[in-house]
């Protein structure tokens, strides 16, 4: 029986759309120009290769290519002449030393191998991404290689010669020497000894981001300009009015100091209260936040020392109020304004609360922040006068940062002899006479001094790569002697140092008597409200660049915002409130990528065009933040015109938005901004964690005959022998962890990773191979859609939407070796499998590329080299670039074009532990156990060891109550664990 | 890449009775001398004397002892030897002039037993022969063995057209007393080549031949891709492990000293070359020419035995014999220290070697299977004791061999 039956594709075909037949007609629907060409018999004739010609070429080619990869390559091997006694080729030395580029301080260890620092650690203080990253800094090949003399290449005897007979004979006038902050006792020795052999030099500090206020308050309180260091382990009650402290506030040392006094083990917890404008990392870690506008700032503070005289205070401080009366001499106060009289009261309230002395040290004080910009203001009008007869500049770059960089450059065009010596030929340098290029850290020698009676020694770990100097021997040869090495180790010798002790531990400490400083003034005045409709402009450092001093580092520039998640980029921050009432938008564009709204930003004579608006959840309404430290100039390649220079602002209160046409492309990692419902993250407050220890960490069940089962009593799955031998585990706690990336600039360093730049990263191509997840909290919860009877899809599209001023939570997320793991199961050429070890290993010369293990790997943590990212023109980062390149770990493979790469959990880290622990007989300790990640984490957050080792203490945190498995409920068994997040809130 | 070793055994043989025959020959003309006591008396000069002399013309830090039996007294010898200081300051004449000519160094005393001093002296009176100065290019290729293959070809072709011949003039005897034509040679091969052909089983046969020997050779070449057993680049430099190694016997971690402290065995560096051969200018198989090249490099002065101040040195660029790829991370010291494995387990018999080739395959297959076969050096190494005993009851009475702690895991070769 035949049928007549017909089957229709459509409906189209159905109704007979004359498209339908077009396009069964038209196999290709993009036209192909095959008829255009060969049709064209004149256009065929006049090629002068024929189809004939094309297969010899081809034949020939296929054959020479065959030829070619039959010869065997010649390798050679170039041993030392004379090898240096230190070195044994393959084996890695650690040197300690000192970084501090006038901005960011650490004492660190720096790995060197084969006579290259490929990495820096930490040696037991706070350090940060910026640090972490220095060493590639030190490669850049955007550095100055020789000095300099009007901008043409000229020899240092050249140059030296000149400037002492110049600087010689200036008889009238003074010599003006401008530096960042000084912690070197010796170099403050030497400008002394500078300033007596040429007269009339004057020396000023000044800091790219000015401290003046706190400083010039202390003067008035204290007699004292300084700044006084803070105890935040001892603070039960920390308010900090927009001070960022845990990221650029001042000094990068108070993480580890604020996490050790959040301790929930102990039962307590410090109260961390922040009122800031612009949400910042220390307000994203903050029990409670508040958002305030900049012009509310001194009049809330002045408020709250009304409130604790007892007078009546703004509403929105009672929590704040409650909270600090019952923490006497156990709090701390701070604020980020850089105004005398707001700085005043909260010294005022610090006195009154009886901090000083306890939570907060005035006369053991830190000595990062000394600038002073009034000075600067002052030597701008002699300059100006033609009063500076010599400008030397030091670790500073006013063309750049300076918030009034066009009156300085103007000035500094009647000086009549400019010296930089800048390691950059930046831009003041490049305006200068004479550029002497500085040395960078890890080439030189040196020491600091970061706080009281604490110092720290620097010492090169390789010879100057280029003919640089550092700035310490220039000072010794312009006042004709030279060799600052002996110098420095004379001076410290004559104070009755162990020279060789103290270079190996790399700091030292002077038991040096507390300052005696007056007796506390009360010079306070009330700060009354002044409100103001306008839209008003808060600048902050970034995580990543901070003041910009690096902005020419790739791995800073593609390190991720851990609030925006973007990345190569500053903007306008500000709250969705204020975005809709102006109009400006952020959407995800076809690929997913974010895009966002421009806009003209001016404030009285400074105009910038065409920024770009970024909507931040926390950005208080009616108030933009943005980020100084891009828009450089004269950076580098990598550098160079990435965003905007937002220094002009510096002192510019209020700012007028105008909307522009255009859209921009941002390059930002993260698309989801909260949780939608699920418990990715646990969370849970500290009552509830001392009444039960395990509260928030509930676990998934599934319905099974034998009752309501956990997932991990339900596999399928064959085990791993996990219990012989090691097993290597890493706990996160997240109550520890600030969310800062100093680890993912350490991952970086450690195991090659590329730099993609801006537009692989829209393209969701990045390489890390740690992310630090960021949720928002939103307004809508399960319980409240159950209470209000929200349907199921309202709920979850309001779920979408992050709170205004959301509680925020990070998450680092690497691989998390399951050991029972989804990508092993799917790779067809088994070029990812299990070790004995618990680690899920990745092996690149058997990948072929599939990429089905991406695909299944449930928490996307698996990365695809989409291109070949080292050697290649148009990826020109580090890895394509002879001087960047020397920071590559040689123990970790470059990896090549079409493989997929992830955390191995450093398991060349494990091998080297392992092997020198044969190779001495010894069990493996647990401290010696590290990945890149957890050595770089100065908030100690990160856990590894071997969780056989029943005295390791990821084996205890392993079977805290508080540590849980991310998605648990997919039972893929992770070797990497969390700890629940635990909020000291009510 | 050359093999140096040469199939035909037997003409290595007749060199080798040729060498020792001349020898022996060479030494008949001297006085019948105790060849034991010479060989005691090399051993005290070497332990003790070559810091100083050499045995010849040259001066190093004293004279150069060649025929210094035939310029000094036995007695005199003795007398130096034992204290040279005192017996300058007896006022010896020619003890004096020597003390004066070696810039007022006196000779550090020795005290021999009478024995060891009759060897040395014997020793003294019967240097060995001045070796046969070889070229560095003799040294790498001793005997060509291309060569030897086309010779033996030679030899199997020479055979066959003999046989060819013995043949056709046994057939054309035969026809010539069968009163029939003889043929020529040529005529003859023609002629069974044309009937050889005629048989299609034989065409059939020849084809297959050749397909079996065209698959053979190219399943043998394309398996050996990459892989570069005996592999033996030419040297910038004619080192000969086998006098360094072999017969002076000289430790591998004395120049390879890295190899039980890093992933690398290290080449060693030009100033370890050159702890021996401040002394040591002359070499036993190239003399000086390839000595010197180190002297180049580093800028040394064998004659003022100086280093030249503001010399600009040269590096030794060393050809790489054994080459791991980049993406195989393996570490010298976790075999030689932790796994206790011998050097020539993998390098061979480098002891022999005047030219360093590679031994062993270095492919993964290679790896593996030692890792499968090998047991875990864990006895007296504390790392290993809980693992050790964890492991003993998990595989009762196996080897513990380095695949069962993981040792043929990915990730223990591959990151």
């Amino acid at each position: 029986m035949t049928t007549t039956k017909k089957y229709w594709k459509g409906l189209a075909q159905l109704h007979d759309d004359p498209i339908v037949e077009k396009l069964a007609q038209n196999e290709f629907v993009e036209e192909l120009p095959v008829e255009k060409f060969l049709g064209d018999k004149e256009n065929l004739s006049s090629t002068n290769s024929s189809r004939r010609d094309f297969l010899k070429f081809l034949g020939f080619s296929t054959a020479a290519a065959t030829l070619a990869a039959c010869e065997t390559p010649i390798v050679k091997s170039i041993p030392y002449l004379v090898k240096p006694d230190e070195i044994i080729p393959g084996v890695a030395n650690y040197y300690a030393s000192t970084i501090y580029d006038g901005r960011d301080y650490a004492s660190v260890l720096v790995k060197t191998r084969e006579g290259r620092p490929i990495k820096i650690e930490n040696n037991g203080t706070c350090s940060n991404s910026r640090v972490q990253a220095s060493v590639l800094s030190l490669y850049d090949s955007a550095r100055l290689k020789h000095p300099l003399k009007q901008n043409q290449e000229a020899s240092w005897r050249t140059v030296d010669s000149e400037i002492v007979e110049k600087l010689s004979n200036i008889k009238e006038g003074k010599i003006a020497l401008l530096t960042s902050t000084i912690l070197s006792p010796t170099t403050t020795q030497l400008i002394k000894e500078f300033s007596d052999k040429y007269k009339n030099v004057e020396h000023l500090m000044i800091d790219s981001t000015p401290y003046d206020g706190i400083l010039d308050a202390n003067l008035d309180s204290y007699g004292v300009r300084l700044a006084p260091s803070y105890s935040f382990d001892k603070a039960d009650v920390i308010v900090s009015f927009g001070a960022d402290f845990l990221a650029n506030w001042m000094a990068n040392e108070y993480a580890t100091d604020y996490v050790n006094g959040r301790n929930p083990k102990n039962g307590k917890m410090s109260k961390h209260y922040q009122l800031e404008t612009n949400l910042s990392l220390s307000g994203a870690n903050a029990d409670k936040r508040i958002q305030i506008k900049p012009s509310e700032h001194g009049y809330l503070i002045s408020s709250l020392y009304d409130a604790l005289k007892g007078k009546k205070f703004d509403s929105r401080l009672s929590p704040i109020v409650k909270s600090l009366k019952s923490a006497n001499g156990k709090s701390i106060i701070i604020s980020n304004s850089n105004d005398k009289n707001v700085q005043l009261i909260v010294n005022a309230i610090n006195n009154k609360l009886n901090n000083y002395n306890n939570t907060i040290s005035i006369n053991e004080p830190t000595h990062l922040k000394q600038g002073n910009t009034q000075k600067l203001n002052d030597l701008l009008v002699d300059m100006q006068a033609g009063d500076v007869k010599a400008l030397i500049t030091y670790n500073v770059n006013p063309s750049y940062s300076y918030a009034n960089s066009s009156q300085f450059n103007e000035a500094l065009k009647k000086v009549d002899l400019k010296i930089s010596t800048s390691l950059h030929n930046d831009e003041t340098a490049s305006l200068m006479d004479y550029v002497c290029p500085d040395s960078h850290n890890l080439e030189s020698w040196g020491d600091a001094s970061p706080k009281h009676g604490t110092y720290s020694l620097m010492q090169p770990t390789i010879s100057p790569l280029f003919k640089t100097r550092q700035f310490q021997e220039s000072l010794l040869v312009w006042t004709d002697r030279s060799d600052y090495l002996t110098y420095l180790k004379n001076f410290w010798t004559n104070n009755g140092i162990d020279w060789n002790v103290s270079l190996h531990d790399g700091y030292f400490n002077i038991s040096e008597p507390k300052l005696s400083l007056k007796n506390f003034i009360d010079k306070s005045s009330p700060i009354n409200l002044v409100s103001s409709n306008e839209i008003e402009l808060e600048l902050y450092e970034s995580i990543a660049l901070g003041d910009g001093y690096q902005a020419n580092n790739p791995w800073l520039q593609e390190l991720p915002d851990p609030l925006t998640r973007a990345c190569w980029d500053n903007y306008l921050t500000i709250s969705s409130h204020t975005a809709e009432q102006l109009g400006l938008l952020n959407w995800n564009v076809s690929n997913g990528a974010l895009n966002g709204s421009l806009v003209d930003i001016t404030s009285d004579d400074v105009v910038l065009r065409n920024v770009p608006v970024m909507i931040n959840p926390g950005q208080a309404r009616s108030t933009v933040g943005m980020a100084i430290g891009y828009g450089r100039t004269k950076a580098g390649k990598a550098g160079d015109n990435v965003g905007f220079n937002a220094y002009p602002f510096t002192n510019k209160k209020t700012i007028t938005i105008e909307k522009v046409e255009g859209e921009y492309e941002f390059a930002s990692i993260q698309l989801h901004h909260t949780m939608m419902g699920r418990d990715i993250v646990k969370e849970t407050t500290l009552a509830d964690y001392i009444k039960d220890p395990s509260s928030g960490n509930h676990r998934e069940t599934y319905a099974t005959y034998k009752g309501k089962l956990t997932a991990d009593k339900v596999s399928l799955y064959d085990e791993h022998d996990l219990e012989h031998g090691h097993f290597w585990n890493l706990s996160i706690d997240l109550t520890a962890c600030i969310g800062c990336g100093e680890c993912v600039i350490s991952c970086q360093a450690e195991n090659n990773i590329p730099v993609v730049g801006k537009a692989e990263v829209r393209n969701s191509r990045d390489m890390h191979w740690m992310r630090i997840d960021r949720y928002f909290s939103s307004d809508m919860t399960e319980e409240l859609s159950a209470e209000q009877k929200i349907s199921m899809i309202d709920m979850f599209s309001e779920m979408e939407e992050p709170s205004e001023n959301p509680e925020v939570v990070f998450q680092p997320v690497m691989c998390m070796h399951c050991n029972h793991a989804p990508c092993e199961n799917v790779c067809p050429v088994a070029a990812t499998t299990h070790s004995n070890e618990g680690l899920n290993q990745m092996t690149y010369n058997r990948c072929v590329g599939t990429r089905y293990c991406a695909n299944n790997c449930p928490y996307k943590v698996r990365r695809f080299n989409w291109f070949q990212y080292s050697d290649n023109d148009k990826f020109d980062f580090n890895m394509n670039d002879d001087y960047g390149k020397m920071v590559l770990n040689p123990d970790v493979v470059v990896r090549s074009r079409g493989v997929i790469e992830k955390c191995s959990m450093c398991i060349q880290k494990i091998q080297e532990l392992k092997l020198d622990a044969k190779k001495s007989g010894k069990p493996i300790e647990d401290k010696d156990a590290q990945t890149a990640c957890a050595s770089s984490c100065s908030t100690n957050a990160i856990i590894f060891g071997d969780s056989n080792n029943k005295e390791s203490l990821v084996s205890k945190l392993r079977t805290d109550e508080r540590a849980y498995d991310l998605l648990d409920h997919l039972n893929v068994r992770p070797s990497v664990f969390y700890q629940t997040k635990i909020r000291n809130k009510a | 890449m050359t093999i140096p070793f040469n199939n035909n055994r037997l003409l290595q043989l007749l060199f080798v009775v040729f060498i020792s025959f001349s020898s022996v020959l060479a030494q008949d003309t001297n006085v019948v001398i105790d060849s034991i006591a010479v060989q005691k008396g090399e051993q005290i000069f070497k332990a003790n004397c070559t810091a100083c002399h050499v045995m010849g013309d040259k001066k190093l830090i004293g004279p150069g002892l060649l025929g210094v039996t035939d310029r000094r007294t036995k007695e005199w010898l003795k007398k130096w030897i034992n204290s040279s200081s005192d017996f300058i300051a007896s006022g010896d004449a020619d003890a004096i002039a020597i003390y004066e000519e070696y810039n007022k160094v006196a000779m550090p005393s020795y005290y021999f037993e009478d024995t060891d001093y009759e060897a040395v002296y014997a020793y003294l009176q019967n240097p060995p022969l001045p070796k046969v100065i070889a070229d560095a290019g003799d040294l790498l290729v001793s005997e060509d063995e291309g060569l030897n293959i086309s010779t033996q070809l030679m030899f199997i072709a020479l055979f066959l057209l003999l046989l060819v011949y013995v043949l056709t003039s046994l057939k054309n005897k035969l026809k010539d007393s069968l009163a029939q034509d003889t043929e020529t040679i040529t005529q003859t091969l023609v002629n069974q080549f044309n009937l050889f052909i005629s048989n299609n089983r034989n065409i059939v046969f020849v084809a297959f031949a050749c397909f079996i020997v065209v698959v053979k050779f190219g399943y043998d070449s394309l398996s050996s891709v990459g892989i570069y057993t005996k592999y033996q680049p030419e040297q910038p430099i004619a080192f000969s492990h086998k006098v360094h190694a072999g017969e002076n016997g000289v430790d591998c971690n004395y120049c390879h000293s890295s190899a039980r402290k890093s992933k690398h065995s290290g080449i060693p560096s030009a100033n370890v070359c050159m702890n021996c051969h401040t002394y040591i200018n002359e070499g036993t198989i190239t003399g000086t020419t390839e000595i010197s090249k180190i002297y180049e490099a580093v800028g040394f002065d064998p004659d003022s035995r100086t280093y030249i101040s503001g010399y600009e040195q040269k590096p030794i660029k060393w050809v790489r014999i054994h080459n791991l790829p980049d993406l195989a991370y393996f570490n010298h010291s976790q075999h030689v220290v932790a796994g206790k494995v011998e050097c020539k387990t993998c390098h061979g018999p480098i002891e022999e070697m005047d030219v360093v080739y590679q031994h062993a395959e270095l492919t993964m297959g290679w790896c593996i299977e030692c890792h499968r076969t090998t047991e875990v050096a864990m006895e007296g190494n504390e790392y290993y004791t809980e693992l050790h005993e964890q492991l003993k009851e998990k595989y009762k009475g196996q080897k513990i061999t380095v695949d069962k702690i993981g040792g043929i895991e990915c990730g223990k070769c591959h990151y």
